[in-house]
């Protein structure tokens, strides 16, 4: 069964002819039971797709439906059954972190006893049990965002919409909130994930889909992106190595320490036993999900795209 | 969500919004009461004391209407500062239970100021029968209620917390200056009453004062704008027109 399922959906802010159109036509389903990852540059709609599906926000165009509902006709029954992070949120800042994730569930409609229970676990799951009789507001921004993964966690919800859960915090606790998510994916509940970072879009997703200017670029799992690349090995090879003597392998570029080689499997081992042969320091990979962005987009993950202000 | 972790959402809602600032920030009180008992301090001082139940007429409908600011306000706060909106939107709490929490929650930080008027009320020698008791809690919770829905449906609307500041005191202006709120209603000149009637808060003093007895001022019979019954149908319709209004124009999920 499938937790996610979009057809042609779309979003414009501010209609007429002026509008921003934020998302594109974007169809795709996400899995009952997995963890989705949604990537791409800021304003690309990961946070406009992520609103429409937690019933925030009304699509202008498309349907979707969530769990079997209809987010445009049938939002009550999503909600009974979703947990979101939005972006940028902060939690009240008057409350202890036990009280914070506690009063969230309760706020819910969960009985006290089961609150408590979850609370504890979740606390001790996230590393969080010293801080619990904290103050929010005397936490750092890493540790405030932690509690509000905790306060989503911790919930009955079997559908987590995560956006950009993780942004600020080190990495230590980035590894922590990264296994609460492998968690909930083994209990059974689905996770529809954004992030700038592609390791964590990586390590955490069954499935990705990359977005740009709203529109949906590809979508599988992680090696199935990688595949639907035309150069999906790069090569990384010394400068003495001329350029023009790299091109008949594939996709050229320098960097301060050597030049990267894009090309295809056999190509990269052909690449590779020349360097040895030449007792030249080299090392061949697959693509990184970041080299697929550039080779799928034409420009790198971190360049805004013009619908920035609109999404945000 | 059943009944039952309705009231349940409901109750925490109220709980996290009033109980445990007023613990943590009891400063937060002296702020809900400075501004009706500032007024006080003022009329009394100027009517050199005639006009001190007027003063606490005022100062409860004051308190009550004070709410729907408070209402708006924390909702524009934790929908533009804390972006807590999307939050509780896309959970099962729903509209209706989310605004009753936080009106009751308001309700809570206006009890200590309501309890310290009707304490004046008390100590000024004037009797305070059960009928009257019972007219003066029923203005408030409707003064109550129509707030808290205006409330919430404009907070809806802001896109930022400065549109709030901007704009509460206009609507508290709106809602204040025209209704004989701290004096008579004699005082006011006969060709402005048609106007008062523009105002909730009219109907609301109106109905306290009768309460409250103030049948003259200074041996000038006091001309009630309108009978008791008609005070109180006049409010029902004020609060039911707002709660239609938050239910077809607010903003729950963005459109």
């Amino acid at each position: 069964m499938d937790a996610v399922n979009t057809h042609g959906l779309g979003r414009t802010y501010d209609s007429g002819k002026d509008g921003t159109r934020a998302l594109d036509g974007v169809s795709l389903k996400i899995p009952a039971g997995s963890v989705y990852g949604l990537i791409g540059r800021n304003g690309a709609g990961k946070t406009t797709f992520l609103r429409i599906i937690g019933t925030q926000l009304m699509p202008t165009d498309g349907s979707a439906e969530v769990l079997g509902f209809d987010v445009v006709r049938e939002p009550r029954p999503i909600r009974e059954r979703i947990a979101v992070i939005p972006q940028e949120s902060r939690p009240l800042y008057f409350l202890t972190v036990e009280e914070l994730v506690d009063l969230h569930l309760r706020q819910r409609g969960m009985a006290r006893a089961e609150a408590k229970e979850r609370t504890r676990k979740v606390l001790a799951d996230l590393d969080l049990t010293r801080l619990s009789h904290k103050i929010v507001n005397r936490l750092s921004g890493g540790m405030r965002r932690r509690a509000m993964v905790a306060m989503v966690l911790a919930s009955d919800a079997e559908f987590l919409l995560l956006d950009e859960p993780t942004t600020g915090l080190d990495p230590l606790a980035r590894r922590e909130v990264w296994a609460a998510i492998r968690q909930a994916s083994r209990d059974h509940r689905t996770v529809l994930l954004t992030t700038h970072y592609l390791d964590e879009a990586e390590a955490l997703s069954h499935r990705l889909a990359l977005l740009d200017n709203g529109k949906l670029i590809v979508e599988g799992t992680p090696n199935e992106i990688r595949a639907r690349v035309r150069w999906p090995f790069r090569v990384t090879v010394p400068l003495t190595i001329p350029e023009e003597e790299l091109r008949s392998y594939g996709e050229v570029s320098a960097f301060a320490g050597g030049h990267l080689v894009f090309t295809r499997e056999a190509q990269a081992r052909s690449l590779t036993e020349l360097a040895l042969k030449r007792n030249l320091p080299v090392s061949m990979a697959p693509v990184s999900l970041e080299d697929v962005f550039l080779q799928l987009v034409g420009r790198p993950l971190d360049e805004a795209t013009p619908t920035e202000e609109a999404e945000s | 969500m059943t009944g039952r972790n309705r009231l349940r959402s409901l109750l925490t809602i109220a709980y996290w919004n009033g109980v445990l600032p007023m613990k943590r920030m009891p400063l937060f009180l002296l702020n809900t009461i400075a501004s009706p008992l500032s007024f006080l301090f003022f009329i009394v001082v100027v009517s050199h004391g005639a006009l001190l139940l007027y003063g606490v007429a005022g100062g409860i409908v004051l308190t009550m209407l004070s709410i729907g600011t408070s209402v708006q306000t924390d909702l524009s706060h934790y929908k533009s500062d804390l972006k807590l909106h999307d939050l509780v939107v896309a959970s099962p709490v729903e509209a209706p239970i989310y605004v009753a929490g936080l009106a009751l929650s308001e309700f809570l930080f206006a009890i200590p100021g309501i309890s310290l008027f009707i304490v004046i009320w008390a100590l000024s020698g004037n009797p305070i029968s059960l009928s009257s008791a019972l007219l003066v809690v029923l203005a408030l919770i409707l003064v109550w209620a129509f707030a808290s829905a205006l409330g919430f449906t404009l907070a809806t609307y802001f896109e930022d917390i400065r549109e709030t500041f901007v704009f509460s005191p206009l609507l508290s202006l709106a809602l204040t200056v025209l209704p004989p709120i701290y004096y008579p209603a004699s005082f006011l000149p006969s060709w402005l009453r048609p106007f008062a009637y523009l105002s909730p808060a009219t109907y609301a003093v109106d109905l306290v004062h009768q309460a409250m007895g103030l049948t003259n001022f200074n041996g000038i019979p006091e001309p009630y704008l309108l009978p008791a019954w008609a005070d109180i149908l006049a409010l029902v319709a004020f609060a039911a027109a707002f709660f239609v209004i938050a239910a077809k124009k607010a903003r729950w999920r963005e459109p």
